[in-house]
């Protein structure tokens, strides 16, 4: 039996060929018994998100699997095989494994790191396991890639740093007051990027969200969707030293908050710290308010610069996650030739054992009717010698499974011992 | 005449302990349930005072002011009347924290110039000193913890304030834990000094060394604590947290260190 692994993701196929290439949630099921029904196809899996489609297949030894697969995703997108080929990658056999296990531990993902693929992979492999198209090797490859991920993900730092704008902010916030509970938030303006940061600073357990716009209708509709408050724009200053996060997204062209007023601001806070993200441009924040003592400011470029340094450091812990997966794939790859010397160990167990039966049978017939104790010393003594004969070829095969040469060291034990063909 | 003066500036001491147990509560509980109380007795502690103050100037004549004991009488007293004004005026609690513990050891001092007992055997006097030992050590303990806080604290803001993504940086703890642990250590840290200095000031009044006040060493453990009571009055009153907090934690480290060092070898002198 043999793994194969084929599929298109984001950097080998642009987007018009993904989209064409996806499968539909509904269609899923169906695609699987088409799959599992091809010729040669004994196991499969379909992975679908909006980046990648892959097709993960055990198939029978000597037959065209991936021909198979190829001709499966044509057909069953309505598309040219001749089409789809340029986009595709193949793997087989370790090299399938591993691209399995990074693929699960994120490290194959647009954004390093990111943890929805690992859901979504638990999602096909559900689905795979629930309509019985995954159920033997495949299975077991799968259930150690999930492994490997939980592995990766609490050995290395691979997911810890914020890899957007909006979500850096709130990892700073964090940084400054540790849990957000009981914070409460100002956002000066009403746009699309103050919509997301907020959304963000709701799920890490602000408690108030204060919102001021020089169009009340829009602020009004924002403060509706977070359960905020409006407050007039006019006003917005006064407001300030209660508030612990500022977020200005304001269209004004010039600052509307100055360092001289945030002295104020702060003094009257008693110096409890304050932490202001701008992210309009024109900028909404004099610069010069962070050399305040206990004001932090972040503007844009400060927070694009965090994302690119976060996404550098996932880039480099990457690196200490492919030693992870290296090492796994290789003691996969040892459980699976373990696994697969298993029958032919068990074959030559059963070939001495009946060896030992018929001889013993023999000596009965010469020798006549023994005594208990001397039927238990026989027992004993061909037990023993059965037992020492295979002690060896039994070391050998599991010492060779691993090894380019198991498989002759298996084919050559077969044929020594007469274990007749397997497969 | 002056046997009932100092009475009076026993029974002043007893008041403005009330305001020290305050004080510690509000500093290591936030708990101000005692301060009614402790503002009460501390304005008889005052009234008692000056009479201690008044009867003495009118055995001697003039104010007594001819020793380091008379000074830090009146001194204390001056510092209480202040307070009690500015209270008044402006309704300014928020001093009484610092205040309190003040005046108390200020007013203490004076009133241990002759000892109040003897030591009924070596047993507790040896204890006395391991209990004012045992009460500075622990307090400089908690002094260090502060100080490591707040160069934790001083490292995460330089991260936040230059913006640089330094990996291993990112591990430490948020400012505002940071400023907890600076907050919480320091106040345990100045209560277990001021207990500390409290023994101090009574085993070397009962051992009736003469000029124990006047040594270098005393002076820089009062100096210290000193320091560490400004730490706590900025921190309290005027708000110091953050960086300026933790600047002046390391500052009081400092001088606790160079009290410690220049206490090293006084346990042969104080025990012969």
């Amino acid at each position: 039996m043999k793994l194969l692994l084929t599929g298109l993701n984001h950097r080998t196929a642009p987007v018009e060929v993904r989209e064409k290439i996806a499968f539909e949630e509904h269609a899923l099921p169906g695609a699987l018994q088409s799959l599992r029904n091809r010729p040669g196809v004994i196991e499969g899996m379909i992975l679908s998100t909006c980046n990648r489609v892959e097709i993960a297949a055990t198939a029978e030894e000597g037959a065209d699997a991936t021909c198979a697969v190829e001709e499966f995703l044509a057909e069953s997108r309505a598309v040219k095989r001749e089409w789809v080929v340029p986009y595709l990658y193949r793997y087989d056999g370790p090299d399938a494994i591993r691209h399995l296990f990074r693929v699960a531990s994120s490290l194959d993902s647009m954004v390093v790191g990111e943890p929805q693929i690992l859901g979504q992979l638990k999602n096909a492999y559900a689905l795979a396991k629930e309509h019985g198209t995954l159920n033997g090797f495949l299975d077991l490859v799968m259930t150690r890639a999930f492994n490997v991920a939980k592995r990766v993900r609490s050995e290395t730092d691979i997911g810890e740093s914020a890899v957007s704008i909006s979500y850096a902010a709130v990892e700073l916030a964090r940084d400054i007051f540790g849990s957000l509970a009981g914070k409460r938030v100002l956002v000066v303006g009403a746009g699309e990027m103050a919509e997301a940061a907020l959304r963000h600073l709701k799920r890490a357990g602000v408690s108030e969200i204060v919102i001021t716009n020089r169009t009340r209708e829009r602020a009004e509709a924002l403060a509706g969707e977070f359960k905020g408050r409006v407050i007039d724009y006019d006003y917005f200053l006064d407001a300030l030293h209660d508030m612990d996060i500022v977020l200005a997204s304001s269209g004004a062209p010039h600052f509307i908050l100055t360092r001289e007023q945030m002295r104020g601001v702060i003094g009257k806070r008693k110096n409890r710290p304050m932490f202001l993200i701008d992210i309009a441009v024109p900028r909404n924040i004099e610069p010069d308010v962070n050399k305040l003592d206990n004001v932090f400011l972040y503007d844009i470029d400060d927070l694009d610069k965090t994302v690119q340094a976060n996404i550098e450091g996932r880039n480099q812990t990457a690196i200490e996650a492919e030693e992870i997966i290296r090492e796994e794939v290789e003691r996969m790859m040892l459980r699976l030739a373990t696994r697969e010397v298993a029958p032919t160990i068990v074959s030559l167990q059963e070939h001495l054992e009946s060896l030992r039966m018929h001889e013993i049978e023999r000596m009965r017939s010469r020798l006549g009717a023994m005594s208990p104790q001397q039927e238990e010393a026989l027992e004993a003594i061909t037990r023993g010698i059965v037992n020492k004969i295979a002690h060896g070829p039994i070391t050998e095969l599991r010492h060779s499974a691993a090894s380019p040469d198991g498989a002759q060291a298996m084919e050559f034990i077969r044929k020594l011992f007469r274990l007749g063909n397997h497969s | 005449m002056l046997d009932t003066s100092i009475f009076w500036l026993r029974a002043a001491a007893c008041f403005y302990a009330i305001g020290l147990a305050h004080s510690m509560f509000a500093i290591i509980r936030r708990n101000h349930s005692l301060y009614n109380a402790a503002f009460s007795t501390f304005r008889v502690g005052v009234v008692l005072q000056g009479v201690a103050l008044v009867e003495l100037a009118m055995a001697y004549g003039r104010l007594p002011l001819d020793n380091f004991y008379g000074t830090v009488d009146l001194c204390g007293f001056l510092v209480a009347l202040v307070f009690l004004f500015v209270e008044k005026r402006y309704h300014f609690a928020g001093t009484a924290v610092a205040m309190f513990p003040l005046v108390f050891l200020m007013t203490l001092t004076a009133a241990l110039e002759r000892p109040v007992a003897t030591w009924p055997n070596v047993g507790v006097r040896d204890a006395w000193l391991i209990v004012h030992i045992l009460l500075v050590l622990a307090g400089y303990a908690a002094l260090l913890l502060t100080a490591s806080a707040s160069l934790f604290y001083l490292v995460q803001e330089q991260r936040l304030k230059r913006k640089k993504s330094v990996s291993w940086l990112e591990k430490l703890p948020p400012l505002a834990t940071l400023d907890n642990v600076i907050s919480s250590s320091m106040g345990i840290g100045f209560v277990l000094l001021t207990l500390g200095v409290i023994f101090a000031i009574t085993w070397a009044s009962t051992e009736s060394i003469p000029g124990w006040i006047y040594g270098g060493k005393i002076l820089l453990s009062i100096f210290t604590w000193l320091v560490c009571l400004l730490m706590i009055i900025l921190r309290t009153s005027a708000g110091w947290r953050g960086r300026k907090a933790a600047v002046m934690s390391l500052v009081v480290l400092g001088f606790s260190a160079l009290t410690w060092v220049a206490h090293i070898g006084l346990r042969p002198v104080l025990i012969p």
